[in-house]
């Protein structure tokens, strides 16, 4: 890990609000606006001053019109400008829009299925299913889908998202109701989104690529809250679900490379000067501004059908292994965790930056589906790393007050890519996890072997933060019984 | 006084450092390429893909990030590694000039961008250009 360059804080700069939640003061460093906040737990914070994160979050606090604070979630870890596991809101009025804050896969995301079939019921036939979906799924780096899109169609992705992908008969009607904004960014303009953007996206579409990214059949494995739970539809320990991960690949990288650029040749015109190069932004009202988030929108709306469409390959492997003696697994929610949303708080219209974080609004909310709002909340997704556990999470009425409606997204990396490939062997990896009843299936035991559980933080220790701190709630664990990989 | 290596691939959190040096900036330039195409694919040889290349920048780290990006592109769309590249003109802010490499079948590893992040390039003391660049993986 990187020294921790001038300007980073350190443990003693630290003020304790609650057991969960810390701060690092505006006097800290002259060009702050606002303060700084880090959920953690006391045992967790050491972890966190090993790496760039809390120089990264310092950072953001120095944008123009950044809104009461920035935090970081407990998955936090050091990214490329702004920290992974970072939230933030500008002022629409006076504040900016930052690519590098929303990240390069714009609308990366998870979704979960869930299905009738139990575990005892179905274990025999899950290395079945695995190959069938290693078949359906296409995965690697590089590696292209069954679509190639002309420009008009793919410009009608990027308006449309998932409801292009309903109209061309890749889902269900209901579908669309259980992802975040219904799967589509209204403010979408294709105009705005490069020829190479499109080319680079243009085969794309219902893939899930590499790194990260995945597709998981998972177990109930303990129920925290029964009535969210049971609302979820999520009824006994042993019922099966799907997780899927991927986000906008190729088309969502080349926006923000594109944006981050334009950027850079505007900053002088708005007389904005900013720490770190890759926090390039432009106000939200300058032109710049306005063409990146409406371009951002269209990759987020990419992203949403390209979910929608490994739904549908799931669904199609689901089919073949099972027959007619399950119904098809069904869409509980799709979470975005790389996104600007314009939102309100505090009565303060903003957009908020959410770089590895999880919207999650409470109950009573407009923008969830009616059954979850009269009932649990937003579901939250957060996946840990390979062969542990994830976690089913939903939103709670604090978020709303003092996290930007937030929560957390991951386990949160600890080691480099490098170092993971040198200390573990992807083929004695597999081994180990088909011996804890795990069948796996990738492409590639390099890319395995980086996603080596002991690269990641631990997840359980990272959802009780956000449970503890009161801005989510626990609700089920899932285990894995399969997993599909890049 | 020894040649430093031409690139070396460091460690990050979540993605990946790549440390490049070279004696003048064209070197720089061809050897951050090679260092990209090391991680995109090991072991890649042979000119046979040549592909154009334009850029224009607001400085020479963004110039070489931005070559960097444009042939993180073109081997996106055009499924080849480039481990090479000659300059038919280049200043401070521009470049013209020519990738070659080859075609492959697929990527070892998926580098969604390269990032500005720290980016800086300076001359050492012993007269080398060096820069750390954080890819996006």
């Amino acid at each position: 890990m990187s020294q921790a360059p001038y300007g980073a804080p350190t443990k003693k700069d630290l003020v304790k609000i609650h057991d969960y939640l810390w701060e690092i003061p505006k006097l800290f460093r002259s060009d702050m606006r606002v303060p700084a906040r880090i959920y953690a737990s006391e045992k967790m914070l050491d972890l966190l001053f090993k790496d760039r994160s809390l120089w990264q979050l310092v950072n953001l606090t120095t944008l123009p019109g950044v809104h009461k604070y920035a935090f970081v979630m407990p998955d936090v870890h050091e990214g490329y400008g702004a920290p992974v596991g970072g939230v933030f809101a500008n002022r629409l009025d006076d504040g900016i829009i930052s690519p590098g804050s929303i990240g390069y896969d714009v609308n990366c995301g998870v979704r979960l299925l869930r299905t009738k079939a139990r575990y005892g019921e179905i274990k025999d036939r899950i290395p079945r299913f695995m190959d069938e979906l290693f078949r359906e799924v296409p995965s690697g780096v590089g590696q292209g889908g069954r679509l190639k899109l002309s420009t008009k169609e793919l410009d009608g992705v990027l308006e449309k998202g998932a409801r292009w992908a309903i109209e061309k008969g890749f889902g269900l009607e209901r579908d669309v109701v259980y992802c975040e904004s219904n799967g589509r960014l209204e403010n979408a303009d294709p105009s705005f989104v490069s020829e190479h953007a499109k080319n680079r996206g243009r085969d794309q579409l219902g893939t899930i690529g590499a790194g990260n990214h995945f597709v998981e059949i998972q177990r109930v494995d303990e129920i925290f809250d029964q009535d969210d739970a049971k609302a979820l539809g999520l009824f006994v320990v042993g019922q099966m679900t799907i997780l899927i991960h991927c986000g906008s690949r190729g088309l969502g990288h080349q926006v923000a490379t594109d944006y981050i650029k334009l950027m850079m040749q505007a900053m002088p015109k708005y007389k904005i000067s900013i720490v770190d190069r890759e926090l390039a932004c432009a106000p939200f009202n300058s032109p710049e501004g306005k063409k990146y988030f409406n371009a951002m929108a269209a990759a987020a709306n990419f992203a949403w059908a390209n979910r929608h469409l490994i739904m549908h390959e799931v669904r199609q492997a689901w089919k073949t292994v099972f027959g007619e003696q399950y119904t098809s697994p069904e869409l509980v929610y799709d979470a975005a965790h790389n996104i600007g949303k314009f939102e309100e708080y505090d009565g303060v219209k903003v957009i908020v930056h959410r770089k590895g974080a999880t919207r999650a609004f409470p109950p009573g909310h407009s923008e969830i589906p009616e059954d979850y709002s009269k009932s649990c909340g937003q579901p939250v997704f957060i996946p840990g790393s390979m062969g542990t556990a994830s976690y089913v999470l939903v939103g709670v009425e604090q978020t709303m007050k003092e996290a930007f409606g937030s929560s957390c997204h991951g386990a949160g990396r600890v080691m480099s890519r490098t170092k993971a490939k040198q200390i573990v062997r992807g083929d004695t990896l597999k081994e180990q996890l088909e011996k804890q009843g795990i069948s796996v299936r990738s492409g590639s035991m390099a890319g395995l072997a980086e996603e080596a559980p002991l690269a990641y933080k631990d997840v359980e220790t990272v959802v009780d933060v956000v449970h503890n701190a009161g801005i989510a709630k626990k609700v089920v664990r899932l285990k894995p019984v399969g997993v599909m990989k890049g | 006084m020894n040649q430093p290596a031409p690139f070396e691939i460091l460690g990050h959190t979540a993605d990946l450092r790549l440390y490049v040096t070279g004696h003048t900036l064209e070197e720089l330039f061809r050897n951050a390429l090679k260092g990209m195409a090391s991680v995109i694919k090991p072991g890649i040889e042979g000119k046979s893909s040549k592909r154009e290349i334009e850029i224009h920048s607001e400085d020479t780290t963004a110039l070489l990030v931005d070559f960097l990006n444009e042939a993180l592109y073109l081997s996106n769309v055009h499924k080849e590694v480039y481990t090479d590249a000659s300059f038919r003109s280049m200043s401070e802010v521009t470049l013209e000039g020519e990738l070659s490499g080859a075609p492959v079948s697929e990527f070892d590893e998926d580098i969604k961008a390269v990032t500005y992040h720290e980016a800086e390039i300076a001359q050492n003391t012993d007269g080398y250009y060096e820069v750390t660049l954080v890819f996006d993986i």
